[in-house]
């Protein structure tokens, strides 16, 4: 939902354009597989697919996050051991405690568990835009979900106020000078908050004004709705639900069964592996089959 | 039977103690009529508004009844008050409640339970009339001020209500944005024939198109007219709302004119040609400028800026100098880089390239206590960034303890009744003269002013001006970023073309208007036929005046 609120403009994407119900679900298939697979070679389909979509979506741009995640990853890794001493193969002992290579390799599995989660979840917020989210959860939670919409509004309009009153003390000399003190510095801070404090509130009177005006409070509310199921969104539900069956039944056969510690036993991969892997591709095929149709129409004008 | 009908009403608010701010008024407003309110801040303009919709209504004691298509306003459901009475506030910004433009549009329909088809259609209706289409989905952060103003007037308006009632709507736009803002609600009134009762301060873009014009004062309605007439009586009365009245109707009753008085600049024109079709004299001498400035108190050399790195630039090679005790004023569009100029030259925004002078001295080589503690201060856009306590008193405590500089420069400002009030207590006019009164406490020598004419009425204007003349007289020299043409061809010494990132021309206001012949004054462009270097409604008149003269 960051993305809504540094009001930053999204790429062209054929999966975002889907029905908001589609995008959840998705995620919610995504994420939640995610977190109980361990078997490294369904962690490698996760971080590939994950890690392409994340790539449409966000540019250039999106390899600094990418490339940001590394480093978390090798320190996950490494630290396991520190903790986890189970395991048959020590390569070193650190004082007395075994430093073993299945824990590395277990320390491997929760450290793409994590990169797989932040690969989705940076999807989701370019995805499910704040109004997505109220669009599907406005009509069973009205109030809470005007509630997030009106705290969307405020998080960036109190930022650019801040801004706004330290630039004006600074052009009266109350700014925080070069070599203040660190009570001057939170003095200073209390002002400016207790400054937009007053201004907030005197902003909400009128908001709330606003809404009065407009009827808030007088009727039933209604959730207006932009978006709407169309063929294509139905179509793509009954594939998903097709694909997450099919990987659940996978996994009651123990084709996900992966131990690391204190031996690594790997289930051998089998179609359940192509079950995951397509569900994960739905949003990358999606916007890789509108690239092409819309090369080829282009073609024929 | 009138759409409104207000009968014998009083009001005054609890802590007023029996001073009332609205006393005995009686109006009938009929369907379909485009109606003007005006008067002084604090002359109950808002009060009487806020009056006419229940939900809005301030608590206090109120006698007398509203009747509205006659019913008691108070047994108008909620309901039905909330989708016939629309009302428009100030403040664009927070009157929007949500994020979205198009969930914003759709915000009233929402709290009236309306269907998802009727819904639909409201919301894409409203956004097509409005021209709403091309930024339906945008975050609403990112809108300019008139946009999000129109944005609010749409989204009552898919409420289809019967009244809109508009309080100064557009004291917080650019002149641009507020005659489209404006041009808009007459649309609405013209082709919807929806009521219209509206208070603004610019009364220019709207006089001349209302059905009537009613003037208060003191709480009372003083006059209640067409608008063609309220100049007349205005001028009789002497009173202080003349001053409001567009340049065509002060130029005429300045001039003490014959006929009927012209509302428009094409009215004005024509009685200009036709009282004086070629004048004896033409022309106002007007001041050569030095093109040698000795000692500017601010020279600015190729400023280059951007906010971001890869955003495009906004200052392009900005150059000016700023004789001392002078005021120079700087006009030009919205998002020019106008006010992003002052930002850098008080080094809130750093330029990347050139350099900025203050008293010959280049900036980053004083360091701050000694360039805001005496020599440099600028009063920002809006107010109230400055005010940060609970008394304006306090708030200018915060400045200097000296009990006597204060009362000084309280007096300067004309604020010495409102010392003890909360800032945000004041009109805009009076916020603006105690943030002016805190800037004022750190005795610059070179005081920047971020359009300081926003939001304020014609009578404040001048009280301003007032108080700018007398810090002139001190030395101070004063560089105003303004949209206000009217105020700057008036009190400035100087004025400056602000255009693409750049200062373009620099002249004296007389030859400056003079020369343009859009972006200029209502005056120059209803007399530029036949005068030249009038810029102001007083040069106007005493070109008359000395034409009246050499006839006889």
């Amino acid at each position: 939902m960051w993305a809504a609120v540094t009001g930053k403009t999204m790429r062209y994407d054929a999966f975002s354009k889907c029905h908001p119900a589609v995008n959840f679900l998705f995620f919610v298939g995504a994420i939640g597989m995610s977190v109980v697979i361990q078997h490294p070679a369904y962690l490698l389909a996760g971080i590939i697919t994950g890690a392409i979509y994340y790539l449409l979506l966000n540019g250039k741009k999106g390899w600094k996050t990418i490339l940001g995640l590394l480093p978390m990853f090798m320190i996950l890794t490494v630290i396991n051991p520190l903790f986890n001493t189970l395991g048959a193969t020590p390569l070193f002992h650190f004082g007395s405690r075994p430093y073993t290579l299945e824990a590395l390799f277990y320390g491997a599995a929760l450290a793409s568990m994590f990169v797989i989660m932040m690969l989705w979840f940076g999807c989701y917020n370019k995805v499910l835009t704040s109004d997505k989210f109220t669009c599907l959860f406005g009509n069973l939670i009205p109030s809470i979900s005007l509630l997030l919409v009106m705290v969307f509004r405020i998080v960036p309009n109190f930022i650019r106020k801040t801004q706004q009153i330290i630039g004006a003390r600074k052009s009266i000399g109350k700014g925080i000078s070069e070599n203040a003190t660190t009570k001057e510095k939170l003095q200073d801070g209390g002002t400016v908050l207790g400054s937009l404090t007053s201004w907030a509130l005197e902003g909400s009177v009128v908001t709330g004004d606003s809404m009065r005006a407009r009827g808030y409070g007088a009727a039933k509310r209604s959730s207006f709705m932009m978006y709407r199921m169309t063929g294509t969104d139905w179509i793509l539900l009954a594939v998903m639900l097709v694909l997450i069956g099919a990987t659940i039944v996978a996994a009651c056969l123990g084709q996900f069964a992966a131990t690391f510690v204190p031996a690594i036993q790997l289930a051998p991969v089998s179609w359940g592996l192509a079950a995951y892997t397509c569900y994960l591709l739905i949003p990358t095929a999606l916007h890789i089959k509108e690239t092409i149709q819309w090369h080829i129409s282009r073609s024929k004008i | 039977m009138a759409h409104f009908q207000i009968k014998d009403l009083s009001f005054s608010y609890p802590t007023a103690k029996g001073r009332k701010s609205l006393d005995g008024i009686n109006l009938s407003i009929e369907k379909g009529e485009y109606i003007v309110l005006c008067g002084k801040s604090g002359s109950g303009k808002t009060t009487l508004l806020r009056q006419l919709k229940s939900v809005l209504a301030p608590h206090g004691k109120k006698t007398g009844e509203i009747l509205f298509n006659g019913t008691p306003i108070e047994k108008v459901e909620s309901r039905d008050q909330s989708a016939k009475i629309g009302y428009v506030m100030q403040n664009p910004d927070d009157q929007i409640v949500t994020d979205k433009v198009w969930h914003e549009l759709a915000f009233g329909l929402e709290s009236l339970g309306c269907d998802q088809k009727t819904m639909r259609a409201r919301v894409a209706e409203m956004a097509c009339y409005f021209g709403i289409q091309d930024w339906f989905n945008r975050d609403v952060a990112n809108l300019s001020g008139g946009q999000k103003q129109l944005l609010n007037l749409a989204s009552i308006m898919a409420m289809q209500p019967e009244v809109l009632i508009l309080d100064e709507p557009t004291s917080q736009l650019d002149p641009i944005a507020a005659s489209d803002f404006l041009n808009t609600v007459r649309k609405i009134n013209i082709e919807l024939g929806t009521t219209v009762i509206i208070t603004e301060h610019r009364l220019e873009d709207i006089f001349p198109y209302a059905d009537r014009a009613i003037v208060m004062d003191g709480g009372k309605v003083i006059a209640d007219d067409i608008p063609r007439n309220i100049g007349k009586l205005l001028y009789e009365q002497k009173n202080d709302m003349f001053a409001a009245m567009p340049t065509p109707v002060r130029v005429f009753y300045g001039a003490e004119g014959s006929g009927d008085c012209p509302l428009t600049v094409r009215e004005g024109r024509t009685w200009l040609s036709k009282t004086y079709p070629e004048p004896t004299i033409s022309t106002l001498p007007a001041e050569e400028l030095d093109d040698e400035i000795e000692k500017p108190a601010l020279s600015l050399k190729e400023l280059w800026f951007r906010y971001e790195k890869d955003s495009p630039d906004v200052l392009r090679g900005v150059s000016a100098e700023v004789p001392t005790g002078t005021l120079y004023a700087i006009v030009g569009g919205n998002g020019a880089g106008k006010s992003t100029t002052l930002k850098a030259v008080c080094g809130i925004c750093k330029p990347y390239r050139g350099k900025v002078k203050v008293f010959g001295k280049p900036v980053d080589k004083y360091k701050s206590s000694e360039l805001f503690g005496g020599c440099l201060a600028m009063l920002p856009q809006d107010p109230k960034s400055l005010f940060v306590k609970k008394t304006v008193r306090e708030d200018l405590t915060e400045m200097t303890k000296d009990e006597k500089r204060i009362a000084e420069i309280a007096a300067v400002c004309e604020i010495e009744s409102l010392l003890g009030s909360h800032p945000y207590d004041l009109s805009g006019g009076e916020q603006q003269r105690a943030a002016l009164a805190k800037v004022l406490l750190t005795s610059p020598k070179l005081l920047l002013l971020d359009e300081p004419t926003k939001g304020i009425d014609s009578f404040f204007k001048e009280k301003l001006a007032d108080i700018l003349c007398k810090l002139k007289e001190q030395g101070i020299t004063i560089v105003m970023v303004s949209h206000d043409v009217e105020f700057c061809a008036k009190y400035a010494d100087m004025v400056s073309m602000f255009f693409d990132g750049q200062m373009l021309t620099t002249d004296t206001p007389r030859r400056f208007f003079g020369n343009n012949s859009f972006y200029t004054t209502a005056a120059n462009r209803m007399s530029r036929h036949v005068f030249s270097m009038a810029v102001t409604a007083e040069d106007v008149v005493e070109l008359y005046g000395q034409n009246m003269g050499a006839e006889v």
